[in-house]
């Protein structure tokens, strides 16, 4: 009964997260990679304070419970006193002030945040369920979980999601910001390490949101000019293996039968599949047309099973150029 | 010397030992239709009881599966909709009605000298739509599972393919349920206090139930119409929430926020009049500062309400939004140290006694001034920018909702058993399993708040191998805390057929609660009292009632 809630055995075990740099044994927080210092110095400051008041209150409360402890039934209290007017008004101007300083310094914090440089260079990111896609200034490239980025430049960034709620977050750059459908979100860092970084997906949306995971590089800028985001394989089946591996790859096996959630690749290219169209059922044979169709407007034509399935989100030329589109192709005419 | 209830002879037995309301009249319909207030807030706590129990097991399978990065058990659709369990049973149906519908059914109306509530039958019904939502909930799981969390944050709500209007209908009839306790409440609190009970004698048990009212009653319609919206949206495609539609997906956040920014204290409000009550009794001193821990509970009522947008500093709401709603979350830490203060201060030259409510108690001081602490670190903007989403929220609100709320209700449980069973549990038990589940709840949230300042995402089925030894630990911890919880449960029940028998006052209390005899009778008291002097005078302590058996 509830076989199908574990996982199989032979699931491939996928832990692709890369070694962030920002491994520290003994700091609270991951070290900070970007220019935005003062969430630690706020973090760090606030941090002792509330050690501060923590001991303060387990001392007073273990003296107490050490000094007075009840040892015959009818002790009464060694004290009755109700209130201290001076000591409450000390317990509640000293915590006042205290929380109006880290507010106001908070404040001034995320107000530096708030605006990227003029000098910052553009990007745009765009999250789908669940792949991170990325667009470089004046580059028709772009790069799937991958995101390269030049040390100590500016990097600011427009957000846009293409289906539900996702967020952007680099622990290291300390930054954090949704993506919502239908709106456009900025965010902007400078990084200032060399490395390798995590970027996480920080709101739920869905099966694979904890997969929904990007390797930021942080590169020099003479590394950064050799654009390592365009490489591309002389084999095409290669270059749509990767784009597999990076958009369809959550949904869509590759081997095997068809899923509970998508139809399989397998043996895909050249077969007759039922479809249902506007309603009606069809027979069509599957090619470059009807493939295309599929990436672009997967709405179209539902596989024939798949009709109360979740829906794929399409993909546009900024996610799958037609050129990664054609190797997409290739890579499924390949799997027989 | 004042006496409060002359009336109510405690100690020679005449008016008890034959009945009280566990025994006055017997048979399924005797509980099923009963108006009994007491018999009520029982049939609550059993069913808040096993809520806890399956929102508990689902949180043992969540920790389970993060035992390994790859996800030890569990598909990653079967680990989300295990989380979004967990989440939905806990917040919906046990902490929200947890203290105010169990205990404070139970005991509001006996702190308030009065026969019943002031609208018994609106009670009961209160109860019924608890259960027709605890129905639905497991109607919900039947028909597929739900996997949104329990924020049903759109538009992931509105396209996933899964049981979301079954349990919107159970949150929906859930949240009548709590307005109508919550009216109730009020009306009771102003219409049946005892002759000369004025509102600054009442005890701050009754003042925390009545603040949590005023939230349930203005606060939680905003969720029932989110959900229905929210249905709507996925039955009609009417584009509010949905931005395909041209709806806004903020808005559903901004709602959803308003109801469960104040839900928060609707939770904690009843867990601090509980601390209040036992830190008082068990410590034979009047409470420090009573007029000041009163107004900040209504304080924190208020406050409650303009602080729901520090839940989305990250969602692109405007500087001066993110500005107010900073400066205000501030505002609330405030009232919040005056009663932490407050509690630490009446400790101070007690008369302590070290008994299991009074341990639970000293833990929940310690756990709750981690959890308020923290909060305070969440609620500085550039920081919580950082933090937002991580499992360093996670340990926030648990250190607020299981360490400090759970550990309340545990030692409310504890504080009024003997008042409503007539029988003591096994004493040396008790204070094991609050030791236990003290060391388990910290094992379990102290690694969450390591990993989630180092970035370690909430809600992930799988996660990078560095973040490994931080869940292994907090795993180690809820299975600690898991046995103590379980043998909390054991000693508690077998109490009801093996205990010895209570005192008629256990623990030396001086509130009304304990002026009727134990356990009450049908209409609690047997003529209405009359209240003179002030509250938690213990010095009209008549001590021969701590040390008379029920008969």
């Amino acid at each position: 009964m509830f076989a199908h809630l574990f996982q199989t055995p032979q699931e491939p075990q996928k832990s692709f997260y890369v070694a962030d740099q920002g491994v520290d044994a003994w700091g609270q927080l991951t070290p900070l990679a970007s220019t935005f210092d003062h969430v630690d110095h706020v973090f760090y400051f606030t941090m002792w304070m509330c050690v501060f008041f923590f001991v303060l209150i387990a001392a007073v409360l273990g003296w107490s419970v050490l000094k007075y402890r009840r040892v015959r039934f009818d002790q009464p209290a060694a004290s009755n006193v109700t209130h201290n007017t001076p000591l409450e008004v000390v317990w509640t101007v000293i915590p006042l002030i205290l929380v109006m300083i880290i507010f106001a310094w908070g404040w001034k914090g995320s107000l530096d945040m708030a605006v990227a440089p003029q000098d910052a260079r553009n990007y745009k990111a765009t999250a789908a369920q669940w792949s991170w896609t990325f667009r470089y200034h004046n580059d028709p490239g772009s790069s799937l979980n991958e995101l390269w980025l030049e040390v100590d430049k500016p990097a600011a960034f427009t957000l846009e999601s293409k289906d539900v709620l996702h967020a952007f977050f680099i622990p290291s750059m300390r930054c954090k910001r949704d993506v919502v459908p239908g709106r456009n979100q900025r965010i902007w860092f400078t990084p200032t390490r060399l490395g390798d970084y995590h970027l996480f997906c920080a709101e739920y949306c869905g099966k694979d949101h904890s997969l929904m995971y990007a390797k930021v590089h942080v590169v020099t800028a003479e590394q950064y000019g050799k654009r390592p985001w365009d490489t591309e394989d002389p084999d095409p089946k290669v270059n749509g293996q990767r784009t597999y591996e990076a958009l369809c790859k959550s949904c869509h096996a590759v081997a095997g039968p068809n899923t509970a959630i998508a139809p399989s690749w397998f043996g895909l290219y050249g077969k007759s599949e039922a479809v249902i169209e506007g309603g009606q059922e069809k027979t069509i044979t599957v090619d470059d047309a009807y493939l295309i169709e599929s990436i672009r407007n997967p709405s179209a034509k539902i596989v024939k099973g798949y009709e109360s399935a979740g829906r794929m989100s399409p993909f546009d030329q900024g996610q799958v150029s037609d050129r990664k589109l054609g190797f997409i192709i290739e890579y499924i005419k390949s799997l027989k | 010397m004042t006496t409060h209830t002359p009336h109510v002879d405690v100690h020679s037995g005449a008016h008890t030992g034959t009945t009280n309301y566990l025994n006055n009249t017997s048979g399924f319909m005797s509980w099923a239709g009963t108006l009994d207030h007491k018999r009520i807030g029982l049939m609550y706590l059993i069913g808040v009881s096993m809520a806890f129990l399956a929102g508990g097991i689902f949180a043992l399978l969540v920790r389970l599966h993060l035992w390994s990065p790859d996800g030890a058990l569990f598909t990653n659709e079967a680990y989300n909709q295990i989380f979004t369990l967990h989440g939905a049973f806990m917040v919906f149906l046990f902490v929200i009605p947890a203290i105010p519908a169990s205990l404070g059914n139970m005991v509001l109306p006996l702190m308030l000298g009065a026969k019943d509530v002031a609208l018994p039958r609106l009670n009961l019904l209160s109860f019924y739509l608890w259960v027709t939502g605890a129905a639905l909930a497991m109607y919900s799981i039947l028909a597929g599972g739900f996997d949104t969390g329990w924020t049903f944050y759109a538009p992931y709500s509105l396209y996933t393919n899964q049981a979301v209007i079954s349990i919107g209908l159970g949150i929906f009839i859930l949240g009548f349920s709590s307005i109508f306790t919550g009216l109730n409440f009020i009306v009771t609190t102003h219409k049946l206090r005892a002759p000369g009970l004025t509102w600054f004698r009442m005890p701050l048990f009754v003042w925390a139930i009545y603040a949590t009212s005023i939230l349930q009653v203005l606060a939680t319609p905003v969720l029932g119409i989110t959900v229905a919206l929210v249905a709507l949206e996925r039955t009609y495609h009417i584009g509010i929430f949905d931005p395909r539609l041209g709806g806004d997906p903020v808005l559903f956040e901004h709602f959803f926020w308003f109801y469960s920014h104040p839900a928060v204290y609707i939770m904690v409000l009843p867990a601090f009049g509980i601390i209040s009550e036992c830190v008082s009794v068990h410590s034979r001193k009047p409470l420090f500062g009573y007029k000041m821990i009163a107004f900040s509970s209504l304080a924190i009522a208020i406050i409650s309400f303009l602080v729901w947008g520090h839940h989305m500093f990250t969602s692109g709401q405007s500087t001066y939004a993110m500005f107010a709603f900073s400066f205000l979350t501030f505002f609330v830490a405030i009232p919040t140290a005056i009663k932490e203060f407050s509690w630490v201060a009446t400790v101070w030259k007690g008369s302590i006694d070290l008994n299991s409510p009074m341990l639970y108690t000293l833990a929940f001081l310690i756990i709750f001034a981690i959890g308020g602490l923290t909060g305070v670190i969440l609620g500085v903007l550039n920081v919580d920018i950082h933090l937002h989403d991580t499992y360093y929220v996670v340990a926030h609100f648990h250190y607020v909702m299981m360490g400090s709320i759970s550990l309340a209700f545990f030692a409310g449980l504890h504080h009024w058993w003997p008042k409503m069973f007539g029988v003591m549990y096994n004493e040396s038990l008790a204070k094991l399993a609050c030791a236990i589940i003290f060391i388990g709840f910290n094992a379990t949230f102290i690694p969450q708040f390591i990993m989630g300042s180092r970035g370690m995402p909430r809600r992930y089925a799988e996660y990078a191998a560095e973040y490994q030894p931080f869940h292994q630990a907090s795993t180690i911890g809820a299975m600690i805390l898991g046995c103590g919880v379980a043998l909390m449960f054991g000693y508690l029940l077998a109490s009801l057929f093996a205990g010895k028998k209570a005192m008629q006052n256990q623990w030396g209390g001086v509130t009304l609660d304990w002026m009727t005899p134990t356990p009450p009778p049908l209409e609690n008291f047997h003529q209405t009292p009359v209240w003179r002097g002030e509250v938690y005078d213990y010095s009209t302590l008549d001590l021969r009632s701590t040390q008379t058996p029920v008969s």
